[in-house]
């Protein structure tokens, strides 16, 4: 009796933890959207193992997140997903060797009074590489999809901030309500750029400069002091916590390496620099002007993730009278855009091994911008390389990921055709096993069909008209209509205020796959600053974000497309 | 048919131009530059004289010399050969000038941000112009060190155009720019009383970090514990010991006595006083300090200190035998610094050595390198321009210009466009031939009106 109360009182124990665990796995999913299985067969395809490895008519199985099986006679599981792989393309998922996806940008600091000081608080100079970029993730970030939908699987995230802001970690882009769960590694990289804060030290370069040799050397110093107090205490003061050194400490034994966000050639100069005076482990992200530098970057052993965002094609006028100078300096211009789109062909020859960071980049104008590489002649095998074997071997993971081979990750893109085909979509992208479907869109009926314009229509014309926009700053909402029209080839706009302040001219405007890009001027007090707007359109809807370029911030920007008056 | 000729001229001058910037690294030249008239500086007015050059150095000076195989000759018949000009103020070829956010910023340096790509580079070379002293701006009562270049025009890389072996310098302000912070901001300082107790304050500290770092050098204990390391502290003991030689922004005569004392206190011996509009009041005193002036020709009137000025202010300062040079603080003066000094005749009756040496031999003292630049001698380098007239009249134009024997202007083969980065997404209409935001920069980015706060804070 007392025997069987006793085992009832366990089992009421054990219950509540049964209940949760069946819950766990059992996915009771209200919205129906779990899937049936985490077994998938992808059969008949034609799969690009890596750069360069094809195998055709093959099938690859993956299981609980692990590629368990790849070849032409491969038993499926019966409890597997089976897809016809007939005429797809298979292939490693991308990875970004450096970005924000998934990172969601911390609200402008409150201005601190007195700033103006050397030593200003670290959270507003922008001096916290002791955070982590966990601690920015947004499992409902947009870019997570965006990225993932071009054929991205993992992101190197760094966060956002100004010149330290922190480590960066390596995410899986997956689907998961934790953060934690999309962590493949954390705490990979220190990350560090050349962004002043406002008004306070360090405000440019200048400071920058210093102060990163001031935190370099400090922290060599504070961590023989700390490694001394730690064998043996006697007689030695104690150690005070200091958690910008600390952070430091795996990079000055070169545990932990760099990444510097710099983007044009001078500041790729400068972080080889200190680079070479400090000895650290360097790598470059974002590098956007590299082909003067493939020398320094070998002999100084710095890795590279360049630049997967390309300046605009300048278009030449099309006047008739044009002047011999005009036509010069349009040359020269067009000059200088070969160098940007031709220099990875060239690095490569170089004997540069780079990937790609897409910290500037949207995940709408990747595969355009890699097809505009291509044309200029970087070789699509070395193009998947830089995707995928490149960055696995830079980031150090090529173990786990960067193939399709048996025991890695079940990272996979499954393309309608060659994946450097204009015309070819992603059907599939799996990530950590988990398939993420995508909607093919019907080409042909856009370019012969005027069937009324669906929703995702790419006319030029869709941008033409007005909108009304919100924009939010810490001060609260500002609200007016956003016009646009086109003249000829180019758009222009008005953006209007509906507080009565002048009206401002959108310029640079510019539309392409979805993008919508302009820049205006606001007067702050008999000086100019300027804002630069990014962002996508989606049927009538703009979201975007306008960064105050001299500050280096940021406000969202939304804008609903009004119906035409009749 | 003549289209075509420019064409081809411009398609060869862009190969020349590609090739200077893939060789970069800095090149040294060999050249004969035969029968010109020889402005020397150090050794008089040579006429008909031949100035030979090997390998970026300057290794005869005569007549009927021959020019080594290879070697380029110059005919410089009827013209004038000097050594190249020296600006010890400017703000050209700098990505930022200053780290104005706080009063005292020694640890900065404009070395960090010198910018080979910067076109003012080339006008410069087209005024005869070799050397220029790269300063931080005025914003701040310490600012950062300075950077002294050659311009050797076309290399991205911005560690060619270092001047190797130049001492390095840093800037002061004094005066009404870095007080403008201070009492915008309601703290130290906000008045010339003010600068002055902030530099003892910071030289005392200095002290103080000193002799911590030479107590824990001393310390013969291998279980020692290091001071706090501090880049601004190492740089400000580096100038009591006399390897950083200082350039103060300054213009009233008290605030230039008070340095001279501050200095003399400290035992701190190299200093140059730049603008100093009312250097010729304490001139003596200057001389006797062994303190130099790097003055305006006749500018003046642009804020209240600067109004008791006047263009008598370098002959003065010479006569009493200050060292003393005229620079340029502006991207449009650097290039005719040749009719600046040229005006000290008009006002003054300098002789035309001594109106040369102002913008020759006389910055290249101030800057610690006329061991190298500064006049036309044997073994020195072969920093050269060449006028069509003599460099003080006002007809003459600059014809070409050497750096280390290697040939970076000719005006006879002078491209239009010498941009070496262009942004592909610039509108045609962008290109200027002259920026306005090049003329003075001494303040860029120490804005006293707070724009954050206007954007933030309405």
């Amino acid at each position: 009796m007392n025997k069987l109360r006793k085992s009832l009182f366990r089992l009421l124990l054990i219950l509540p933890m049964l209940g949760i665990a069946m819950v766990a796995n059992g996915q009771s999913d209200p919205t129906g959207k779990s899937e049936a299985t985490r077994t998938y067969a992808i059969t008949n395809a034609t799969i690009v193992q890596a750069p360069g490895k094809i195998m055709e008519e093959g099938t690859i199985v993956i299981k609980d997140g692990l590629i368990t099986a790849i070849g032409k006679n491969v038993s499926i599981p019966s409890n597997a997903e089976v897809i016809d792989g007939t005429d797809m393309y298979l292939y490693p998922g991308f990875i970004d060797g450096m970005s924000n996806t998934a990172a969601d940008r911390p609200e402008a600091m409150e201005r601190p009074d007195n700033l103006f000081t050397p030593d200003p608080p670290n959270d507003y100079a922008g001096i916290t590489p002791e955070h982590h970029v966990a601690g920015q993730i947004d499992v409902e970030e947009n870019s997570i999809d965006g990225m993932r939908k071009v054929g991205f699987a993992i992101s190197h995230t760094v966060p956002y901030g100004r010149m330290l802001p922190g480590s960066g970690a390596l995410l899986l882009l997956r689907d998961v309500d934790h953060a934690d769960d999309m962590i493949l590694s954390e705490d990979v990289s220190m990350f560090t750029q050349f962004s002043g804060a406002p008004g306070a030290y360090p405000g440019n370069t200048l400071g920058i400069m210093a102060k990163f040799r001031t935190l370099y050397r400090n922290a060599e110093y504070s961590k023989k002091h700390a490694d001394m107090y730690a064998e043996n205490p006697a007689g030695i003061s104690r150690p005070t916590r200091d958690r910008v050194s600390e952070a430091f400490y795996p990079v000055v034994t070169n545990q932990k390496p760099i990444f510097y966000d710099a983007s044009s050639s001078l500041e790729a100069r400068r972080a080889m620099r200190l680079q070479k005076e400090l000895g650290f482990s360097l790598v470059l992200g974002n590098l956007q002007e590299g082909w003067d530098l493939a020398d320094e970057i070998k002999a100084s052993g710095t890795k590279v993730f360049m630049s997967l965002d390309l300046p605009k094609e300048p278009k030449a006028s099309k006047e008739d009278d044009k002047s011999e100078e005009m036509a010069k300096l349009e040359e020269r211009r067009m000059e200088f855009y070969k160098k940007y789109v031709s220099q990875y062909s060239e690095l490569k020859n170089a004997g540069v091994k780079f990937g790609f960071s897409t910290i500037d980049t949207r995940g709408n104008q990747v595969k355009d911008n890699l097809m505009t590489i291509i044309e200029n002649g970087l070789s699509e095998d070395d193009a998947l390389a830089a995707l995928t074997t490149n960055p696995a071997d830079l980031l150090g993971i090529s173990e786990m990921v960067g193939t399709l081979d048996q025991g890695k990750i079940g990272n996979v893109i499954v393309s309608t055709g060659p994946y450097f085909e204009k015309d070819s979509q992603l059907k599939y992208v799996f990530v950590d096993g988990d398939k993420h479907e995508y909607e093919i869109k019907d080409n042909k009926k856009k370019s012969g069909d005027t069937e009324n314009s669906e929703s995702t229509s790419e006319g030029s014309s869709s941008i033409v008209g007005t909108w009304s926009y919100s924009f939010t700053t810490p001060q609260g909402e500002q609200t007016g209509s956003m016009i646009i029209k086109k003249d000829g080839d180019f758009y222009t706009g008005t953006l209007t205020s509906d507080d009565g302040t002048p009206d401002n001219d959108m310029v640079n405007i510019s539309f392409v796959n979805d993008a919508l890009d302009f820049e205006f001027s606001v007067d702050a007090g008999g000086q100019s600053i300027d804002v630069v707007v990014n962002g996508t359109v989606t049927e009538n809807e703009y979201e975007a974000e306008a960064t105050v370029t001299a500050f280096n911030i940021s406000f969202p920007l939304l804008a609903t497309k009004e119906a035409p008056e009749k | 048919m003549k289209n075509s000729i420019t064409t081809n001229i411009f398609a060869l001058l862009m190969l020349v131009l590609c090739t200077t910037i893939v060789q970069g690294q800095a090149k040294k030249g060999s050249v004969l530059i035969k029968n010109g008239t020889v402005l020397t500086i150090t050794d008089g007015t040579l006429e008909n004289t031949d100035v030979l050059v090997k390998d970026g150095k300057i290794d005869r000076i005569g007549k009927n010399l021959k020019a080594p195989r290879g070697a380029e000759e110059v005919d410089a018949t009827g013209l004038f050969v000097m050594p190249g000009i020296i600006d010890a103020h400017s703000h050209i070829a700098g990505s930022s000038i200053n780290e104005g956010t706080s009063q005292v910023t020694a640890e900065v340096s404009m070395e960090d941000v010198v910018d080979p790509l910067d076109v003012s580079i080339y006008r410069a070379l087209a005024g005869g112009v070799t050397s220029i002293h790269l300063m931080h701006g005025s914003a701040n009562v310490i600012g950062g060190q300075n950077e002294t270049l050659k311009l050797r025009w076309g290399s991205t890389n911005p560690n060619d155009l270092r001047f190797e072996g130049a001492p390095r310098t840093i800037k002061f302000a004094l005066g009404e720019n870095p007080t403008r912070g201070g009492r915008s901001r309601g703290i130290q300082p906000q008045s010339r009383m003010g600068v002055e107790a902030m530099l003892r304050n910071t030289f005392n500290d200095a002290i103080k970090y000193r002799d911590a770092w030479n107590e824990y050098r001393a310390n013969k204990n291998s279980r020692k514990v290091a001071p706090e390391y501090s880049l601004r502290m190492e740089t400000m003991v580096d100038i009591l010991e006399g390897e950083v030689l200082v350039h103060c922004h300054s213009y009233r005569a008290d605030e230039i006595y008070m340095l001279m004392k501050v200095f003399a206190d400290f035992g701190i011996e190299k200093l140059t006083f730049q603008h100093a509009n009312e250097a010729y009041k304490v001139a003596p005193e200057l001389a006797e300090f062994g303190a130099s002036a790097s003055v305006f020709a006749d500018w003046w009137a642009y804020k209240l200190e600067v109004y008791y000025s006047t263009a008598y202010n370098a002959a003065i300062l010479t006569k009493n035998g200050v060292t003393t040079s005229i620079n340029s603080d502006s991207g449009e003066l650097i290039r005719h610094l040749f009719h600046e000094a040229a005006k000290t005749q008009k006002y003054g009756d300098l002789s035309d050595n001594e109106a040369l040496a102002l913008i020759t031999l006389n910055p290249a003292k101030q800057l610690g390198i006329n061991d190298r630049v500064g006049s036309l001698e044997k073994g020195k380098d072969a920093d050269i321009a060449i006028f069509d007239k003599h460099p003080l009249s006002i007809y003459a134009v600059p014809q070409m210009t050497f750096v280390d024997g290697v040939k970076y202007f000719d005006i006879n083969n002078d491209a239009a466009d010498q941009r070496i980065y262009i942004d592909p997404e610039s509108t045609i209409q962008d290109v200027q031939i002259f920026y306005a935001e090049d003329q003075h920069r001494c303040m860029e980015g120490a804005d006293v009106i707070n724009f954050y706060d206007l954007l933030n804070k309405q």
